[in-house]
């Protein structure tokens, strides 16, 4: 074992190094792509049936949505296949430029943006409109992974005060623009990101209480103050009081479990959705995409929806663990703790667990936003898989002293 | 890899775990063991039943002559709930029906805080109206256009009391618990005459249609479907033909009386109503029934309009809704048939027993005179003569007689009127009947409570009585009952219109009407010397005999009796009670005429009509 920018040698699987520093490229995980596309291609029919028969928006096309969604399902694919040969260091070395890419989105929306539902989190491109905080998750996840990775001069990742300090700031400059669109929803998902990822990172476990307890001093005083308004908090928490079912968002509620509920053990059957298929429980091909599952396809559809979403953020995080990368590590962990929050949130506000936000379910939901960002995700974790760093302690040992890297 | 680190990543991952297990659980708890909870309520909240009206029973005359039948028409059936929700489409279903916003959210708003399921808010809706809303049925939700079904009545205003109305049932009719099952607002219920008494043969059975909602209350599908039943029909005991001949009479009757003054008086007759009864003799079976005025039942299908409900209900109008047939009145001498029987059966006299009549009877005490209808007095007259002439002071003498007996502890007359079957409901099978009033100490001092001097039965009660005056009320109806119990000689049938009923299918029902009858076991000789005296009414020398003066008596005799009841405060009221042919009793007509003087001159010629008709005479 040598040294140097162009040594080749063999690894332990027999496979030829390549390029710089020993890096090889190793199998791809089909797995966890099969995964992915299982989920995707579900969604697509879990759509077509949640739209065919009542068309939201007004459209005439029974297979609009399933086209729609059909055609950024494709993009996404596109997207994941070019990432595949892109190194994520590289993307690392071009962190600044998803962090301003991520500010540029949000800052955008704001101006430029229309209103859906009280906030401005649309921007309309001509053919087809974009949510930005979609999209800037995955540059908050960059930037914030690049904050608290490793630097060159490091031996091992120390994450001192200053990268945490950092870090928070970056975090909260993001948050605050998806609050000021006002997005509640989508915030708390870039709040639990974050502090997954600093938990992850190995930063003092008392940093990230001081996180959390800094968000609920935050709220709490938003709420005094009067930002936060009460009805909306309500709104958010009706899901404490089921009693409560006819008015507003306890509708929605009602009749999503209702929905869920009838589904029974193996579902009505597919496409034979009575409650969702009749719009009575509203967005429900895309927040409340769930519904349609569970009424569809009963108990045995949401467990196969949750066993393939808990497989597809495990690998997440298995393949965090073996990045032997702290960049690639958090790349991947962020993305996983993306996946993670909005299952948990959406599903669980779907069967009355959870407060109701808005925030799509990932790969299911209706909307290309989504699906291309939470694409662009795993396509960064297949990359962190394919281009982690194989070699043994004692090798990369070998190369810090010779200032590799 | 950092040790802490993958000791993070670890935890990262079992509370994943925990959290996704957490949501199959709650998941396993929503479908698989509530699941069939869920399934209920949402099967509930996605379908809606709604019924289907049936159509009612049709009515028709004894030979079979269709009088009223349902036809379909289109309504707009609105559920008021969704309706009262979405402005735009109350203001655009205004604009379709051509009716004001404000009335049909009134409407609804009523019917809201009633509970009720469905208004309709217009029926009989023409069909650019109907294709309107269906066009536009995606920005109305909760309106809906069915059928209904309406009366139709084929011969116009005739027998218009006896037949009845239709509408809507009320918010109050509802709640009262006296329509048990199958009603609900927006059904067409009977509410007077034949309609309201034979309600529950009528309406059949609804149907019920079983569908699928959209969240906004829309049908999406029928699940399922029940047809309705179509309810049974009635056939009457009355001819149609004689009907018309019988309103005929009567109106023409009270026009030529209008013209007519009496004797010391300026102003014409009033004649503010009247009515005439004819009953088939042998079974009690109405034949004929009129009031006037009458209406046109036409006029309630669909909802009667303001104005009309407010004609019908204008004193100027005499209140064309009553039937005057089940009405009460003073009697007058047509009454006295009942003092001849029970001074007869009382021995208070028999048939040769005569008084003088002399124009004025002192039998009370000569403070308190009474006079006869003739002032000169009639001679002395047996009984046959008496009810010939209409002798007032013969029933005096006879009604005195009745009273002082045991000093009227029996109260002899009352009991006879109340055996002829005064003073209570006949039983016909209409709603509203008058059971009238014999009145008698108990009703004395009960109804006079408050003026102590005349709580006393008096002599004088009884005499006036005895002549029909006083205090007596009997309707139409009850007289031609009663004129056929004499007829019969005893045999007292309970008057009746339908004869029987039909299912769809053709099947007699039940309600058939079995003759009921009473043998009231009277004394045939005494009817027969009653009938005597009837006879010599309508022949020269009875008071009635000018208006039969043209009319085969002597083949064809007329057993009558015509009276004139005095009434306070109102000219008097014209009466003639009578059936024929004497010797096989075939037909009972009783005529009586509001504020029209002279029962002989004015009253009998309307049955003389009658009669003709009936016996063929002027083919």
């Amino acid at each position: 074992m040598m040294v140097g920018n162009k040594n080749i040698h063999k690894d332990s699987l027999g496979k030829l190094n390549r390029g710089k520093g020993g890096i090889k490229t190793v199998k791809f995980d089909i797995i966890f792509f099969l995964a992915v596309l299982c989920m995707a291609g579900f969604g697509i029919l879990i759509i077509y049936s949640a739209t065919r028969s009542s068309m939201p928006g007004g459209v005439t096309d029974p297979a609009y949505y399933l086209k729609r969604q059909s055609i950024f399902l494709g993009a996404g694919l596109v997207l994941f296949t070019g990432f595949q040969f892109i190194n994520y260091r590289k993307i690392r070395d071009l962190w600044w430029i998803a962090a301003s890419l991520g500010i540029i989105f949000l800052i955008a929306v704001l101006l430029f943006g229309y209103e859906v539902n009280g906030s401005k989190s649309w921007i309309d491109l001509g053919l087809f409109p974009i949510q930005p905080s979609e999209f800037a998750k995955i540059f908050m996840i960059i930037t914030i992974s690049f904050l608290l990775s490793r630097r060159r001069t490091e031996k091992e990742n120390h994450i001192s005060f200053k990268k945490v300090i950092l870090a928070c700031l970056a975090a909260a400059v993001f948050i605050a623009l998806v609050l000021l669109e006002p997005d509640f929803g989508t915030a708390l998902i870039y709040l639990m990101i974050f502090s997954g990822m600093l938990f992850v990172s190995g930063a003092n476990f008392f940093y990230v209480i001081a996180v959390l307890a800094a968000t609920a001093g935050g709220f709490f005083s938003a709420l005094k103050l009067g930002i936060i308004k009460q009805y909306q908090l309500d709104r958010i928490l009706i899901f404490l009081r089921p009693e409560v079912s006819t008015s507003g968002a306890g509708y929605n509620l009602y009749q999503s479990k209702m929905a869920i509920g009838s589904g029974g053990l193996a579902g009505k059957g597919l496409f034979l959705g009575t409650q969702t298929n009749l719009s009575y429980v509203p967005a429900h091909h895309t927040d409340f995409i769930f519904s349609v599952i569970g009424e569809e396809l009963g108990f045995i559809g949401g467990f196969f929806v949750l066993a393939v979403m808990g497989f597809i953020i495990f690998r997440c995080f298995r393949i965090a663990a073996r990045a032997n990368n702290s960049f690639g590590m958090l790349l991947a962990s962020g993305v996983g703790l993306m996946i993670l929050s909005q299952v948990i949130i959406n599903v669980g506000m779907t069967i009355g667990i959870m407060p109701i936000i808005g925030i799509p379910l990932p790969f299911l939901s209706s909307g290309g936003s989504s699906l291309i960002t939470t694409m662009l995700g795993v396509a960064l974790v297949s990359t962190v898989n394919i281009y982690r760093d194989t070699r043994k302690d004692h090798e990369i040992a070998y190369e810090h002293f010779s200032g590799g890297i | 890899m950092n040790s802490t680190i993958r000791i993070r990543l670890k935890i990262i991952i079992y509370i994943a775990a925990a959290v996704l297990i957490a949501l199959l659980l709650r998941l396993y708890f929503l479908q698989v063991i509530s699941g069939q909870i869920y399934a209920e309520m949402a099967t509930e909240s996605v379908s809606r039943a709604a019924s289907i009206t049936a159509p009612r029973g049709n009515i028709y005359d004894r030979n079979g002559k269709l009088l009223v039948k349902s036809i379909p028409v289109a309504a707009v059936a609105v559920q008021p709930h969704i309706l009262l929700q979405d402005e735009e489409a109350l203001e655009l279903l205004a604009g379709c029906l051509d009716m004001p916003p404000y009335s049909i959210r009134q409407e609804l708003e009523e019917a809201d805080i009633s509970y009720l399921e469905r208004v309709f808010l217009k029926t009989g809706i023409d069909k650019p109206t109907i294709i309107r809303i269906r066009e536009n049925s995606q920005l109305l939700p909760g309106v809906e256009v069915v059928d209904v079904y309406l009366r139709e009545y084929q011969y116009g205003v005739l027998a218009s009391h006896i037949l009845g109305y239709t509408g809507e049932i009320s918010v109050e009719q509802l709640e009262s618990g006296f329509y048990s099952g199958d009603y609900t607002g927006g059904d067409q219920i009977g509410l007077t005459g034949l309609e309201q008494q034979y309600e529950n043969t009528l309406r059949g059975e609804k149907g019920e249609k079983i569908y699928e909602v959209d969240p906004l209350g829309r049908p999406v599908r029928i699940i399922e479907e029940r047809d309705p039943v179509s309810g049974d029909d009635l056939y009457l005991t009355i001819d149609i033909e004689l009907q018309k001949i019988t309103e005929e009479a009567l109106s023409n009757g009270i026009m030529e009386v209008r013209q007519k003054a009496p004797r010391d008086s300026e102003e014409n007759y009033r004649v503010t109503g009247g009515s005439v009864v004819v009953l088939d003799v042998k079974n009690g079976g109405v034949l004929a029934m009129a009031s006037f005025p009458t209406y046109d039942p036409g006029i309630f299908s669909g909802g009667i309009s303001d104005q009309d409900w407010a004609y019908l209900n204008d004193a100027d109008n005499q209140y064309p809704l009553n039937n005057r047939a089940v009405m009460s009145y003073a009697p007058g001498s047509v009454f006295k048939v009942v003092t001849a029987y029970a001074g007869l059966q009382e021995n208070i006299i028999s048939e040769h027993t005569s008084f003088t009549c002399r124009g004025t009877w002192y039998g009370l005490g000569s403070d308190f005179p009474k006079s006869c209808w003739s002032k000169s007095g009639h001679g002395s007259l047996s009984i046959r003569n008496a009810i010939k002439n209409s002798c007032d002071i013969y029933f005096y003498e006879v009604g005195y007689g009745l009273f002082v007996k045991m000093d009227n502890i029996e109260e002899l007359l009352q009991k006879y009127s109340r055996v002829m079957g005064f003073g209570n409901t006949t039983g016909i099978d209409l709603p509203f009947e008058d059971e009238g009033r014999v009145p008698d100490r108990q009703w004395k001092k009960e109804y006079f409570e408050d003026r102590v001097e005349y709580t006393v039965w008096f002599p004088g009660d009884t005499v006036n009585m005895s002549i029909g005056q006083g205090d007596l009320l009997v309707t139409p109806l009850q007289m031609a009952a009663a004129y056929s119990t004499v007829a019969n000689r005893g045999i007292q049938y309970i008057p009746h219109l339908v004869m029987e009923t039909r299912d769809q299918s053709g099947s007699i029902g039940a309600e058939s009407t079995v003759e009921n009858y009473k043998d009231l076991e009277l004394n045939e000789y005494y009817l027969e010397l009653i009938e005597d005296g009837f006879d010599l009414v309508t022949k020269p020398g009875g008071t009635a005999a000018y208006t039969f003066r043209d009319f085969p008596t002597d083949e064809i005799p007329i057993a009558g009796k015509t009276g004139t009841a005095e009434v306070f405060g109102k000219q008097d009221f014209a009466w003639f009670a009578s059936y024929a042919p004497i010797g096989n009793p075939e037909y009972a007509v009783v005529v009586m005429l509001e504020e029209a003087g002279g029962g002989g001159s004015n009253a009998s010629p309307i049955a003389e009509k009658i009669y003709r008709y009936l016996f063929g005479l002027d083919n």
